[in-house]
């Protein structure tokens, strides 16, 4: 490819990702920046190296906080991957109009804000009013108290992000296996390949991409859990801890304690695990690999 | 928000991003109004402004209407929250964000929290205003004793109580002369009885267990050291006799139903023991429960409800009890109308007293206003004896060894040990990991503990 054509098309790129950058600058970069001057500073501004990383890791709710949050992520990506790439592999089998109509179903739940979607679970898992009381009881949970009993807690949260975010990803998907050219899946089929063989060894492979960018972002948002705990701590009463989350645990030292140094140096250990998951799937998957 | 959905695709990154913005704008948003309204240093410079901003509960409301209407000529400007209950972070996080921005303090503070003026007085948040010299001493002096105490922090007074809330024994008198049991005056008359009810009315009760607070009702009435000044060291020992004692009381009764691990405001309660139900026999809880709990929660009918005194541990004098609540009102330091907001603080609290069904939620701290607001409630109706001798016993009772401190001790309670109640623990085994707990909490905030 010519030079000059090159240069042209860069310039076109950054047309496009323009209107967003004062946005990621003022929002995202520049209180990232903030986060790492508050990190290795004290509350006076003196530089004190990793001395508030080793503080807040020896903070008694730090270790708690990190295994749940790995335990939360772990059963949300699961999930997310198994659940959403499946789905869209089966909406994309289908006719048009069926296909129409359970993709707005998926999406739905999404079109709800974050919190008011965690405070419809509050009643969903209160036995006494949720219309699913039936299945929390066989599940064992006769009161609010047990459907948030410590150990169901990681898969409680899961199943709500579940619900809020995976029908936004399931369009995504379903947009991405129309990407396919209809010629290869003729093509297979002409050679013999049945709709499940297909999905898997066709379909699949080609939206590899599009699976590690979900699993990029949602890794990040995953670690990031913040309101859904934070709201169950406030409508139990404290029955659940807040400080349940890595997040929580840095707001708390913020605001409880007035200790922003070291909230700030719980956030860079959250940027730091969220890019370093972000370049091994990255290079595991070759996600930015473009075909010359 | 929706610019940015369109923006990225991924929906939950612009979902994040939305909240936080979200957030910050609504922070904004309350600031500026905040500013506004109440202590901008260019807006009212000077002590004489007639600007005024009030933050209330819910519950205190009708009282900053009311000062409202009474004061046409101050502009008031009431703010509603959550009252920080239950240990709720939403005011420390405000006040961070104010002291951050150097303004927008509002002049008077409601807090559902008792023990709030604690860290308000004290680094980094240095929010409260020292009240002796705002409020006359001759008025002040008429609060008891323990009340100015609960308020005072380091030997400056920095707030002062709405109401006090005290524990006492709730009857139901009605069940009580059905059943043909006589009210018990001591703990171990009351765990046999919970012990008869058990076998021969199951799922009548005789008390909870599963509230934030019931660790105030049960361990703080019964004197174990949870929460201990001597000096600047706190005491933390649940291995203390006086709270395994108890914790050996109640176990039977946990196991057997008569003291179920469950929170009164929660539906499941009032399905089993409230309204036509009624099977709430007794329940040793605070003054407030009068109506905020009995009457309008449960719905119990009236003619069947009265206090007694507290219970006491068997022929041990004198008798203490705990407390729940006794939510204080507090004064900004940073306020521009320090007199108009004490003029707030002394009306709410020594002359706000209306009757009927617009009467204070609470026994009030006041001394002065508590007789006519005790002959109120006994003439409300509502009650099977007139309470207010209970009542008034109790007020001089809440025992003075259980200290304010400036972590919230709720959520620890809650999350340690009523959890594991509904899970059939015992609380004799949830009595040390519920110290532990504390003790963590306590360092985190700075204190030196001692276990024993």
């Amino acid at each position: 490819m010519p030079a000059t054509r090159k240069r042209g098309r860069h310039a076109q790129g950054l047309l496009f990702v323009l209107p967003y950058l004062p946005f990621l600058l003022l929002f995202g970069i520049l209180p990232m920046l903030y986060a790492l001057y508050l990190a290795v500073t004290s509350d006076t501004g003196a530089l004190v190296g990793i001395d508030n990383f080793t503080r807040t890791i020896r903070d008694y709710r730090f270790v708690p906080a990190f295994e749940h949050i790995l335990i939360y992520t772990s059963v949300w990506l699961v999930s997310l991957v198994v659940l959403v790439v499946g789905l869209a592999l089966l909406l994309h089998g289908r006719a048009g109009r069926v296909t129409s109509g359970f993709r707005f179903l998926f999406y739905i739940p999404g079109a709800l804000a974050g919190a008011s979607a965690v405070l419809v679970w509050l009643f969903m898992l209160d036995p006494s009013v949720s219309p699913g009381s039936s299945l929390l009881r066989l599940s064992g949970a006769n009161l609010f108290v047990e459907s948030i009993a410590p150990g169901r807690l990681p898969f409680v949260f899961a199943m709500i992000a579940f619900w809020t975010g995976a029908g936004g990803w399931i369009v995504v998907m379903y947009g991405a296996l129309n990407t396919i050219p209809p010629d290869l899946e003729e093509a297979a089929r002409i050679d013999g390949a049945g709709p499940i063989t297909i999905a898997l060894r066709l379909k699949l492979p080609l939206i590899r991409k599009w699976v590690a960018y979900m699993v990029i972002l949602s890794f990040a948002t995953g670690t990031q859990l913040f309101i859904e705990p934070q709201l169950v701590n406030e409508a139990s009463l404290g029955l659940v801890p807040d400080t349940w989350s890595s997040n929580q645990l840095a707001y708390q030292l913020a605001f409880r304690y007035g200790d922003f140094n070291g909230a700030a140096a719980v956030s860079v250990d959250l940027i730091v695990i969220g890019l370093i998951a972000a370049l091994i799937i990255v290079r595991r998957t070759g996600l930015f690999r473009t075909e010359e | 928000m929706r610019f940015f959905r369109r923006l990225s695709t991924p929906r939950s990154v612009s979902r994040r991003l939305g909240r936080t913005m979200l957030a910050g704008l609504t922070v904004l948003a309350m600031v500026t109004v905040a500013a506004c309204g109440g202590g901008s240093p260019k807006a009212a410079p000077s002590q004489d402004s007639k600007e005024l901003t009030v933050w209330v509960d819910a519950a205190r409301l009708p009282v900053a209407q009311a000062y409202v209407k009474e004061h046409p000529n101050v502009h008031v400007n009431v703010v509603t929250f959550d009252g920080d209950g239950n240990g709720a972070t939403t005011l420390q996080t405000k006040i961070q964000l104010w002291n951050r921005t150097g303004s927008g303090w509002p002049d008077v503070i409601f807090s559902e929290q008792v023990n709030d003026p604690v860290w308000m007085a004290q680094k980094p948040f240095e929010f409260a205003a020292p009240l002796t010299n705002l409020i006359p001493a001759d008025v002040l002096s008429q609060w008891p004793a323990p009340s100015t105490a609960q308020c005072t922090i380091n030997g400056t007074q920095y707030c002062v109580q709405d109401n006090l809330a005290q524990s006492v024994l709730w009857v139901n008198k009605k069940l009580m002369t059905q059943f043909g049991y006589a009210t018990p005056t001591t703990w171990q008359q009351w765990a046999a009885l919970g012990t008869k009810v058990a076998t021969e009315h199951p799922g009548y009760i005789v008390g909870n267990i599963g509230d934030s607070f019931s660790h105030w009702i049960y361990l703080w009435g019964n004197q174990c050291p949870l929460q201990q000044l001597n000096g600047d060291k706190l005491l933390i020992n649940p291995a203390d006799a006086h709270c395994t004692r108890v914790a050996g009381l109640l176990d039977p009764l946990i196991k057997n139903g008569a003291v179920p691990p469950l929170s009164v405001f929660t539906p499941d309660f009032a399905r089993k023991y409230g309204g036509a139900k009624d099977k709430v026999l007794m329940m040793p809880g605070p003054s407030w429960y009068a109506q905020a709990l009995f009457d309008q929660t449960l719905h119990i009918p009236a003619g069947q409800i009265t206090a007694t005194a507290p219970l006491q541990w068997e022929s041990e004098t004198p008798v203490t009890t705990g407390q729940v609540g006794g939510g204080p009102w507090i004064i900004a330091k940073h306020s521009h109308n320090l007199k108009g907001a004490a003029d707030f603080v002394v009306w709410a609290t020594t002359v706000f007293n209306p009757s009927g069904k617009d009467a204070r939620p609470g026994y009030p701290a006041y001394a002065p206003l508590a007789d006519p607001w005790l002959k109120g409630l006994a003439s409300s109706g509502y009650f099977a004896a007139d309470p207010a001798p209970a009542l008034k016993a109790a007020a001089g009772q809440i025992w003075t060894g259980w200290n304010l401190v400036s972590y919230p001790d709720q959520p620890v309670w809650s999350n340690t040990v009523v959890n594991q109640l509904v899970s059939g623990k015992s609380l004799s085994s949830r009595l040390q990991p519920f110290g532990d707990a504390l003790a963590q909490a306590a360092q985190a905030s700075g204190y030196t503990v001692t276990r024993q």
